[in-house]
């Protein structure tokens, strides 16, 4: 099974369309036409043209090479409609309907005859229970929620156990003005689960980073496999630390498994953890837009004392070390900046300066140092030194961390700069120090995961 | 007996097996036990002891008794025997138990070991339905259940792995030795906690639970085994390659 037909597609059905407004299969369509391929919409009771296209019957009676459907019929109509695409040639369906196996022993009939039909026509279903996936970069909108062409092409994929949470990790992209290669909620992962989806993305070239939430899955190993095979960085969040046994089945039909054993295998798998949706975008930023670190050790250089009191500590607590800088460092950085503040680590300027970029270069030139972190508030007479921090990543070979504050609208140029020269930049000293101190776990993790591949091919 | 404590307890239709049977699957994979003796008279018992030398314990060994501690009132563990009358005094207590509960049981006699000179530790493996094979490494005694200071691994890991789950522990300060105490041999200890894990991944094994290990300096010895076999005998018998070498 490969999933390029879903999310790769020539052309799109949309079964189930309707020209009824505030329908699924209103917005369905309003959302899908967006793509800038063909699009039909089919429904028997459809009469004339929706978005310019003329209703069809069936998928069976559309002249084209259709590769995706997306299913906005109710529950119990799906086994049929999944039937009749297999006929129809098409390999990738999207199920929105709920009601399958997170509803009772009925829905789990329903679910396996959607994927018994499924599995006769070699057809891959997204779903059943999720409100879809996107990927802006294509307008593919096979959501129907709204908001969804507003979501900015980035190079994080998204991957959610639920299809809410992962929009809000889409939205939360799109106002850190990030954005994402695609985001895809899985719901009740019928035949399309985290390893198919892993393996799809791990392939895609406009992927440079992949994100998880993961609610529960019966196949953990095969979770924790995918993700060591991947040779783009993973993140996971796995919910479920308390007691939330109950909910999460009623929700994808899942039993949330030991949070332990998750959290463990993640880390013996290679794959650094987070506790938090944001902290899931921030990290996936550093790892996607930075060299890989060699070690866990943190270059902090702050222009405010207080940030970087705030940053040395979270780092630390993290899993991060603040290694002394070599003496040859000190002297440089004295050499720049005589009367420096503090010159260990972090090296606290006082202040912005012109030398500001220089100081940041002596750290990051320092062999001790495997991640740098600065940060500063701004400060419009100096902007941020940007002519340094170009390219400075890729030629140390080193993750460079940037953090600020100031009235958005005076960075605003400074910052899309930054943007351009594709420094990962945090918004608070806290997100800042908690994305260094992720890519020091991920560094500590790498070695041992490559050094089991063997094992992985079992 | 046969040499596979494994197909021993299925040949018998059993899912658990005897504390000897665990040991002796244990030993063939290269985890060290106390040496023991399974006796069915009170004779073969003492002759067993004069060998293994005093002190030493005994144990109820029967598929119908698990928790030997909590059974027949006691009856179920003697420790600290130092002498010939001692030894026939407790499986007198043994036999005598059995008969009441009408259930067939042997005695395991066993060398005594000072476990005030380690720290118990204790190691799991179990067959998660989810993860499959995973190994469990924590502080054993009685602090296992207030501190929950435990690590977990997805089997089957290398010694590094092993090394890193025991150092990830609280209790790993004590191990590391403490007010002028001698380190624990962690390296044996790990070796534990890799066996552990392979033992679970080759063999059909539900739970298997060495607990507790007594880690020292001298190194790493498991003093008790609970082994309970897969309710599903579909698992690959073929990948029993562990259970099949057990000959001691």
């Amino acid at each position: 099974m490969t999933l390029q037909q879903m999310f790769d597609p020539a052309a799109v059905a949309v079964v189930g369309a309707s020209a009824t407004e505030g329908k699924i299969g209103y917005e369905a369509m309003a959302n899908a036409v967006e793509f800038d391929g063909p699009v039909y919409p089919v429904n028997p009771s459809g009469e004339g043209r929706l978005f310019g296209e003329a209703f069809v019957d069936s998928v069976t009676d559309i002249e084209d090479d259709v590769d995706l459907a997306l299913c906005c019929v109710p529950g119990a109509a799906t086994p049929e409609v999944i039937e009749e695409c297999g006929a129809a040639g098409i390999g990738a369906a999207v199920i929105y309907a709920g009601g399958f196996a997170e509803a009772g022993e009925e829905g789990e009939r329903l679910q396996e005859a959607v994927v018994a039909a499924a599995d006769r026509h070699d057809v891959s279903l997204l779903g059943p229970n999720t409100s879809g996936f996107v990927v802006p970069e294509r307008d593919l909108l096979c959501s129907f929620a709204s908001g969804a062409e507003k979501l900015p092409a980035g190079n994080t994929a998204v991957i959610a156990q639920s299809g809410g949470v992962a929009h809000a990790l889409a939205f939360q992209s799109r106002r850190q003005g990030r954005g994402v290669s695609a985001m895809v909620g899985l719901g009740n992962r019928a035949n399309v689960g985290f390893t198919e989806t892993i393996d799809y993305f791990d392939g895609d070239d406009r992927t440079d980073a992949i994100v998880l939430h993961v609610e529960g899955t019966d196949d953990g190993r095969g979770l924790l496999e995918a993700c060591r095979a991947s040779e783009t960085p993973v993140v996971a969040y796995k919910v479920g630390q308390s007691d939330v046994g109950a909910f999460a089945e009623s929700h994808t039909g899942a039993l949330t498994g030991d949070h332990e054993l998750y959290t463990a295998g993640f880390a013996q798998y290679g794959v650094p953890t987070v506790d938090a949706t944001d902290d899931l975008l921030d990290a996936a930023a550093a790892l996607a837009d930075s060299p890989a670190p060699a070690g866990p050790n943190v270059g902090v250089v702050t222009a405010q004392a207080g940030p970087g009191i705030i940053i040395s500590d979270r780092i630390q607590r993290g899993g991060g070390r603040l290694p002394e800088l070599s003496s040859e460092t000190q002297q440089r950085v004295d050499e720049i900046l005589t009367g420096v503040t503090y010159t260990g680590n972090p090296v606290d300027t006082g202040r912005p300066m012109p030398a500001f970029g220089d100081v940041v270069t002596a750290v990051a030139e320092d062999d001790g140092v495997d991640i740098v972190l600065v940060y500063e508030l701004y400060e419009q007479a100096m902007g941020f030194p940007v002519e340094a921090l170009s390219g400075l990543a890729e030629r140390v070979g080193k993750p460079i961390l940037f953090s600020t504050d100031g009235i958005e609208e005076d960075m605003a140029d400074d910052l899309s700069a930054l943007a351009d020269a594709g420094v990962p930049v945090f918004e608070t000293p806290e997100r800042a120090a908690d994305a260094a101190a992720v890519l020091a776990r991920y560094a500590g993790m790498a070695g041992p995961a490559a050094g089991q591949e063997v094992v992985a091919d079992d | 007996m046969t040499d596979d404590p494994i197909a021993a307890a299925r040949a018998d239709d059993r899912h658990t097996l005897t504390e000897a049977e665990g040991k002796r699957l244990l030993a063939g994979a290269g985890i060290e036990t106390p040496p023991f003796a399974v006796c069915e008279t009170a004779e073969e018992a003492v002759e067993a002891a004069e060998e293994i030398g005093y002190p030493v314990v005994l144990k109820v060994s029967s598929p119908s008794v698990t928790h030997k501690s909590e059974w027949g009132g006691g009856a179920g563990v003697t420790v600290g025997v130092t002498s010939a009358e001692g030894v026939r005094t407790a499986v007198e207590r043994i036999f005598e138990t059995a008969t009441e509960q009408d259930i067939d049981a042997d005695v395991l006699v066993e060398a005594a070991m000072d476990v005030d000179a380690g720290t118990e530790v204790i190691v799991g493996g179990l067959r998660d339905p989810s993860f499959g094979p995973v190994v469990l490494t924590g502080l054993g005694g009685v602090f296992t259940e207030v501190f929950e200071d435990t690590s977990h691994r997805i089997a089957p890991i290398d010694h590094a792995e092993a090394r890193a789950a025991i150092e990830e522990l609280q209790a790993a300060e004590l191990l590391a030795g403490y007010r002028g105490s001698e380190p624990a041999d962690i390296e044996a200890l790990a070796e534990v906690v890799a066996t552990v894990g392979d033992l679970v991944t080759d063999n059909p094994i539900a739970e298997l639970d060495v607990n507790p290990v007594l880690v020292s300096a001298d190194g790493a010895i498991a003093l008790d085994a609970l082994v309970v076999l897969d309710s599903d005998s579909a698992v690959d018998r073929e990948g029993g390659t562990a259970a099949a070498e057990v000959d001691r």
